[in-house]
This record gives C-alpha cells, sequence and structure tokens, in this order.
C-alpha cells in the first residue's frame, strides 16, 4: 500500500471552483461519473453545476491544478449538457460513506474518501481511481471541509496514517439488480477468495446487500460460501433467492448440507426449491431430508467412494479420478458386495502405496466401523474419535451402505453442542 | 405443578426481545429517580404525561424496529449513508456527550444505592467500573443480561407498594387522563421535569439501541409481527412502572410534604407501605440492579454506535489493537462517568434529572433523522410511515422542541 499519496482526493475536488478558457468561474463539481461497464478505473467525466444547469465535462477537456482547481479549455457556453446519469457510477452518491467489501481484507468497510490520480495526457488530463481511504485520514479531511482552510486540513491529514484500499481489491455491494446490471458488478474478486472468507464477509452485510452477493457470485462458489454461514442467515438468503437461483446453489452444495438448509425453510419454500432441481440430485436430497436431524442419516452425505469387494487398488484409483464430491469424502474407500452390502474399508494411503495389481480385500481395516442410519449423531463422534477416522460409513438395516459422515460434520457438530 | 410454572416462565423468555429489554435498560436509575421526583414534588399532577409519552413511546420504538428489520441496518449506518459523515459525526458527538450525562446517572444509581447498605461509593463505584468493564469485554455479556432482565421484576415491587399505600386512586384515574392547564405550563419547575419525563421515557440512545439489536437478531421483516408485539409489551411494562412509582412517591412523599429528593434514602419511602423496615434493602438492590445492567449496556452501545456510523473497527471479538476508538471509546465513558460520581459534593438526584432533561432536548435531532430515513420509498419500499405514525412521530418533535425552547423564559 502507498504511504505517500500524489493522488487527488474526491473530498477536494467535490464543490471545487471551475474555470472556464476565459478563466471565468463557470461553476462547481458535483459529482465524478465513471462508467464501469467500459473501465472500472478510468473517469468518464465531470458533472459541473452551473447557473444555466448540469454540465458533463470529459477529463480531455480540463486541466486540474495543484490546488484540485478545474479549467476547462473550451468557453462555458459550449459545454455539453449533461444528459440522463443513470447510467453512470456517481462516487458521491454510489461510492462516498457507503459500504464496499475489502477483497484483500476480507472484511466489510466504509468508504471516508477516494484518491483520484490526474496524469496530463494529450492536451487534457487523465483521471484515475487509485485507492478508497477507510481511515481517519478521508473521515478528518471531510469532516473540516469548508470549516478549515484547504492548505490547513491538508497540513492535518498529512500527519494522519492512511488507510487506504487499492482500487483493484475494492467490491461494490449494489443492492438494486437493474443498476447492477448496467454497472456490471459480478464479484469476481469476492468469488476468489475461500467460500469461508466469503461467508465471514456475508455475515457482516445486510440482508438485501446479502443477497445481492449471492445472486452474482458463481453457483458452485455460492454453494461452498453458503455451506458455511450460520444456519439462520443461510436460511434468509434462500429464501429471499428465486426459486430457480436457490435450486441451482443447492444443487451444488453437499447433499448432507443441502438436506440440513432446506429443512430450516418453510416445507412451502423448500417444496418449490427441490422441484427446480434436477432429478438425480433431488432424489439424494430427498432421502436425507427424511432422517431426523440429530441421527446418523441425518448428518450423512451420499457422496462416497464405494468399489465392488474385487475390485484392485488400481480400480480404486480410477474410481478417485472421477469421483465428483468433496475432498473430505476420499480419505477412504468402502467394499460393497453385489447386493450393495458394506463388507470393507480401505484407507486411502494404503491403495496409494500398493502396487495397482493389489487386490483391495486384502488392504481393508480392521475393525469394520460402522454405524446404523438411525443411531444417534453422539455415538457418531465417539466412534469416530475412538477410531481416529476422517470418515465413517452409514448402513440401513439390510446393511446397505447408504452414505458417510465426514469428519469436518462432526467438527461442526461438536461445535453447535458446545 | 411447578414444573408447568418453569415451562411458562421459560416461554416468556424466549419471547423477550430487543424491545423488553430496551424499554427495561429505560428504567434505570436516571428514570427511578425522575419518576420519583415527579410525583414526590407535583404528586399526581404529572400522571397525564405518561399517556401521550407512551403512545409516542410506542410509535418511535415501533419505527426503529420495523427500520431494522427492513434494511437490516443499525440507525447509525442509515444516517450515514443517507446523511453523509458530516451529519452522522454532529449526530454521534451528541449522542456520546448525552449518553455520557446517562453513564454518570448510572453510576450515581451504584453509589446511592450501595449506600444504603452503608457502602462508600469510594469503594462501591470504582469496584463496579471494573466489573462492568470485564463483564462485556470477557464477552459473558448474554448469560449476564439474563439475571438482569429477571432482576427486573424488582419494579413489581413498585407496583405493589403503589397499591399498599392506598393512593387516591380516583385522583391518580383522574389526572391520569384529565389534560393539562395551561396555566401550568408557566410554572418552569413543571416544564423541566416534563422534558426529563420525556427524555428518559424516549431516551436518545434507545433508539440507536433498539435498531441495532433488532438488525443484529436479523428479525426479517416476516417475523416483523413478533418484534411490534414485543416492542408494544415493553413499552407497556416500562411505562406502567413508570405510572406506578409516581402514584407510590405521591402517596407517600408528596401527601408527606417531602416534596424534594436529595439522595436515595429520600426515595426509599416511597416502598415503606410495602417493605417497610425492609424498604431500603428493596429499593437498594432494585436500583443497584438497574443502574448496573444500565451501566453495562449504555456505554457499549455508544461505542459500537459511533464506531459504526463512523467506520471505525468495532465488536469486541475484535483485539484491542484492531479496534482502538472502540475499545478507547468505551473505558474512557465508563471510566470518566465513574470518576465525576467521585467529585465529592455532586448532588446526585439533581444530576441524574439534569441528564434526562439533556435526553429530552436531544432526542428531536434523533426523531428528525429517523422520520427522514424512514419515509424514504427507496429504503422502507411499502413500509414507509402511516400518515398516523407521522403525525404522532411529528407532533412529539414539535412538542419537545416547543418545551426546551419555552423552559428558558418560564425562568424568573
Amino acid at each position: 500500500m502507498p504511504i505517500v499519496n500524489h493522488g487527488l482526493a474526491l473530498s477536494r475536488l467535490l464543490g471545487t471552483r471551475v474555470t472556464d478558457s476565459s478563466g471565468a468561474v463557470a461553476g462547481k463539481v458535483r459529482e465524478v461519473a465513471l462508467r464501469p461497464q467500459e473501465d472500472p478505473n478510468r473517469v468518464s467525466g465531470l458533472v459541473i453545476k452551473t447557473a444555466h444547469g448540469d454540465r458533463f465535462l470529459v477529463p480531455s477537456m480540463i486541466q486540474i491544478g495543484a490546488d484540485a482547481q478545474v479549467r476547462a479549455s473550451s468557453p462555458a457556453s459550449e459545454w455539453p449538457h449533461a444528459a440522463t446519469l443513470d447510467d453512470f457510477f456517481l462516487l458521491e452518491r454510489d461510492l462516498l460513506d457507503q459500504q464496499i467489501i475489502d477483497v484483500h481484507g476480507r472484511k466489510v468497510v466504509r468508504v471516508n474518501d477516494v484518491d483520484l490520480h490526474p496524469e496530463p495526457a494529450n492536451g487534457g488530463v487523465n483521471l484515475k481511481i487509485s485507492e478508497v481511504d477507510v481511515g481517519l485520514r478521508g473521515a478528518v479531511r471531510r469532516l473540516l471541509k469548508g470549516v478549515a482552510p484547504a492548505g490547513a486540513i491538508e497540513a492535518v491529514v498529512r500527519k494522519l496514517k492512511p488507510r487506504v484500499i487499492p482500487w483493484e481489491f475494492v467490491d461494490l455491494i449494489e443492492t438494486d439488480p437493474a443498476r447492477r446490471v448496467k454497472l456490471r458488478i459480478d464479484h469476481e474478486r469476492l468469488s476468489q477468495l475461500h467460500p469461508a472468507d466469503i461467508a465471514d464477509i456475508v455475515e457482516e452485510l445486510a440482508p438485501a446487500e446479502r443477497e445481492a452477493v449471492f445472486e452474482t457470485l458463481d453457483e458452485e462458489v455460492a454453494a461452498e460460501a453458503l455451506e458455511e454461514v450460520d444456519p439462520d442467515i443461510q436460511a434468509s438468503i434462500v429464501e429471499s433467492l428465486d426459486p430457480e437461483r436457490a435450486a441451482d446453489i443447492v444443487e451444488e452444495m453437499d447433499p448432507d448440507a443441502a438436506a440440513d438448509l432446506l429443512d430450516q425453510l418453510p416445507e412451502e419454500r423448500s417444496e418449490e426449491i427441490l422441484e427446480e432441481m434436477e432429478p438425480e440430485e433431488r432424489e439424494e436430497v430427498v432421502e436425507l431430508l427424511e432422517h431426523g436431524e440429530n441421527t446418523a442419516a441425518g448428518r450423512m452425505t451420499t457422496e462416497f467412494l464405494a468399489a465392488p469387494e474385487d475390485a484392485t487398488a488400481g480400480q480404486a484409483i480410477e474410481l478417485l479420478r472421477a469421483f465428483e464430491g468433496g475432498v473430505e469424502s476420499v480419505a477412504t474407500i468402502y467394499l460393497v458386495d453385489a447386493d450393495g452390502k458394506l463388507t470393507g474399508s480401505v484407507p486411502l494411503q494404503r491403495i496409494v502405496l500398493n502396487s495397482p495389481m493389489k487386490p483391495l480385500k486384502e488392504l481393508t481395516a480392521h475393525p469394520l466401523v460402522f454405524v446404523h442410519e438411525s443411531d444417534k449423531q453422539n455415538k457418531v463422534a465417539e466412534l469416530m474419535d475412538k477410531y481416529n477416522l476422517y470418515t465413517l460409513p452409514v448402513i440401513n438395516r439390510e446393511q446397505r451402505l447408504r452414505g458417510i459422515i465426514t469428519a469436518d460434520d462432526v467438527i461442526t457438530l461438536l461445535r453447535e453442542q458446545r | 405443578m411447578l414444573s408447568r410454572w418453569w415451562i411458562k416462565l421459560l416461554l416468556f423468555f424466549s419471547v423477550v426481545g430487543p424491545g423488553f429489554i430496551t424499554a427495561n435498560v429505560d428504567n434505570d436509575a436516571g428514570g427511578i429517580f425522575t419518576y420519583s421526583q415527579a410525583g414526590a414534588q407535583f404528586g399526581y399532577s404529572l400522571l397525564w404525561t405518561m399517556v401521550p409519552i407512551t403512545i409516542s413511546l410506542i410509535v418511535i420504538q415501533e419505527m426503529c424496529a420495523r427500520m431494522g428489520a427492513v434494511t437490516g441496518k443499525g440507525l447509525s449506518d442509515l444516517i450515514r449513508e443517507e446523511f453523509g459523515i458530516r451529519a452522522t459525526f454532529l449526530m454521534m458527538f451528541a449522542l456520546v456527550i448525552v449518553n455520557f450525562g446517562n453513564v454518570i446517572t448510572e453510576f450515581l444509581g451504584i453509589a446511592g444505592s450501595l449506600e444504603l447498605f452503608g457502602i462508600s461509593r469510594y469503594i462501591s463505584v470504582p469496584v463496579c467500573a471494573v466489573i462492568v468493564w470485564f463483564i462485556v469485554v470477557k464477552g459473558t455479556y448474554t448469560s449476564v443480561e439474563k439475571v438482569f432482565l429477571g432482576a427486573s421484576f424488582f419494579y413489581v415491587a413498585y407496583i405493589i407498594a403503589g397499591v399498599l399505600a392506598h393512593p387516591d386512586w380516583s385522583a391518580a384515574m383522574v389526572n391520569t387522563v384529565r389534560p393539562p392547564s395551561f396555566h401550568d405550563f408557566h410554572n418552569s419547575a413543571y416544564l423541566y421535569m416534563i422534558i426529563g419525563l420525556v427524555g428518559t421515557t424516549i431516551a436518545p440512545w434507545m433508539q440507536f439501541y433498539l435498531q441495532a439489536s433488532v438488525a443484529e437478531k436479523r428479525v426479517s421483516i416476516k417475523q416483523y409481527a413478533a418484534s411490534r408485539l414485543d416492542v408494544i409489551v415493553g413499552c407497556l411494562f416500562t411505562d406502567i412502572v413508570a405510572w406506578f412509582i409516581i402514584v407510590a412517591c405521591a402517596a407517600t412523599l408528596f401527601a408527606a410534604g417531602h416534596t424534594e429528593i436529595h439522595d436515595p434514602a429520600d426515595a426509599v419511602v416511597a416502598l415503606e407501605p410495602l417493605a417497610s423496615k425492609y424498604a431500603s434493602i428493596l429499593f437498594g438492590a432494585g436500583l443497584l440492579n438497574a443502574s448496573l445492567f444500565a451501566a453495562s449496556i449504555l456505554p457499549i452501545s455508544t461505542a459500537y454506535t459511533v464506531c459504526e456510523g463512523l467506520g471505525f473497527e468495532s465488536g469486541v471479538d475484535r483485539s484491542f489493537k484492531e479496534a482502538r476508538v472502540f475499545y478507547w471509546l468505551y473505558t474512557i465513558l465508563l471510566a470518566a462517568g465513574a470518576g465525576f460520581v467521585l467529585i465529592p459534593g455532586v448532588p446526585l438526584v439533581k444530576v441524574s434529572i439534569l441528564s434526562q432533561v439533556i435526553n429530552g432536548i436531544a432526542l428531536p435531532a434523533v426523531l428528525i433523522f429517523m422520520l427522514l430515513l424512514i419515509n424514504k420509498k427507496e429504503l422502507m419500499g411499502s413500509h414507509t410511515n402511516s400518515r398516523l405514525f407521522n403525525m404522532i412521530a411529528w407532533s412529539t418533535t414539535v412538542v419537545l422542541i416547543l418545551l426546551s425552547l419555552a423552559y428558558p423564559f418560564t425562568q424568573k
């Protein structure tokens, strides 16, 4: 982060006098406009308030002095009228004092000021946003503006330690869907964070803002982040999304997480979402929904690796390659007979460490530990702790393998019980 | 039978929400002193204020709860986003000043209540300040909240005491519904007390606190009906207690010609019909509970409000280094508030009532912001204020401004 700032503060630019080519003051800067759909960094123009209505000056028509004075190169009578500003992102209206997401610091902050960077360019000026001020410096500058002389204010704020976020690490929150489209906010930067960090950020936002973020996140990212947020918030987010979008996200979730989530929603709502889901995913989730939340089956996921009893280590690795489930589920590969009954469990490391021709049957771990669907979740935690398991298989009355419980679910469970 | 009773109590606590808590904190030391003084000084003749105050309180608190549910944001957040940093700063500055007065009042309550048990304020106040600091910063606040809330049933003592004091019921009832005569308003002490009564019942900080709690609790607009009920019940409970405190004091203190309360010991008399020689224990315990509870909520909620509005890091889950302004503000409010009480010769009750009057003078500014915000369509959608609500809230604002302006003119 740059410590020395040679930029121009938005707060200084706003309200500053604008002279025309004759040197006469013809107006004041009212707004600074950006067209993010064209260029997210470069200022498209200044909205100038004049006695004859608002004018729009593009940067190539002006010069900006060190004292933040704006000089236009044409007579005021030739300044173009400001047409509709609907498509623009206006720095004072849309950015100052609003909340933004600091992607770098992984948190939500409030904008106190914006630092612009003017560069001379073919007769005019090229004005770029360099960073957003979220610290005391911007706050003091704006509080004192008009109260103390500009020079004195700058002398004071220069002594303050700046807290800034480079513009490229800023993610905007826009709750109005129509504007979001115009501004092309797609939370690209946000979606590159770890889902758990996205979840933390989302928890700090107001409901409408959360919804806005989730509507534009990539489905896969949204699903992973959703799994990490507090269950109360989870439900309120999913309820606010339209069923089709909600279904797309829920499909991407771990089936057990999806089932837990739908279980929290009013029945009508979860039915709606289930209807929109792909049949295959829906079936898995519906099955899980039928089990009580506090039973082993209510905690399990149906995404697991099962191999026939006569498979070899090499075949197991092939299965692993084709597996689409989460990484937490692959610690053990389970053996099932022709009826689907659980007959053995083979830890992943044994498969990897043996020759591909080795039959899995010879690698099974003893004893074969499992729980029944209706077993209480406390038993699950006990067994996993006792045998140091990463995953625990769940079987039904006919001994058929129904799903597995992963260690991360048990950690969640233990935290809930605390 | 016993288990049923417990279930009922548990059910009650499960619905107790931000509205009820806010209303209860409202009956803090400043409240108890102001209501007592009102009864002692003017007998039943200020009871009429309870009706308009209750209506205003319900309307205003409902507005806050609604804004919190619809926007999911606190009042200071909304002021910042809609009116900019300067308006927010001025509002926050005023709030810190006003709340500092309230914090002082809570420590006055702590000092006064424990002095009834013979404990010097030079011991009780610093000890309690440290306890409060640790309770909040070490984060065991929610469990403590339940204890305080349970103990708020001390207030029921006033209701019983009011009944046992055999007040003149018909005079009390008539004075509750009879509009005041214009002549009364020429009396500056009367005006002063009215502003204090409004200020203590509808304190500015409560609006920030309530809206932030509703937003924090993630009450959605669908669950809002329950929240509204919580707010209404809380307001009614507060004001019924206030009414009985005035009646109890009118029937005992005023009737005995004891019209000036200088310290808590004077006010103990009001509880004598209920507890005779134990009255001072009952009064002291109730006052201590109210003061401690409010002393733990007020400074922390002030620090939250200010930091959120101005965009500083806040929250007890952050480290001191991460949220410096937050911790300093909290600590200074607490320490300076406690320190003020230790200045020799500070008149307990007078300062308490003065701080409630300042609340009343500052309230209109908060109300104006609230009204501007809640009537914004972009913000509230279809949940903007109804005409009736606007009328009540605007009248409260205007009347308070007029009272504050009129007060200097009545001084001779």
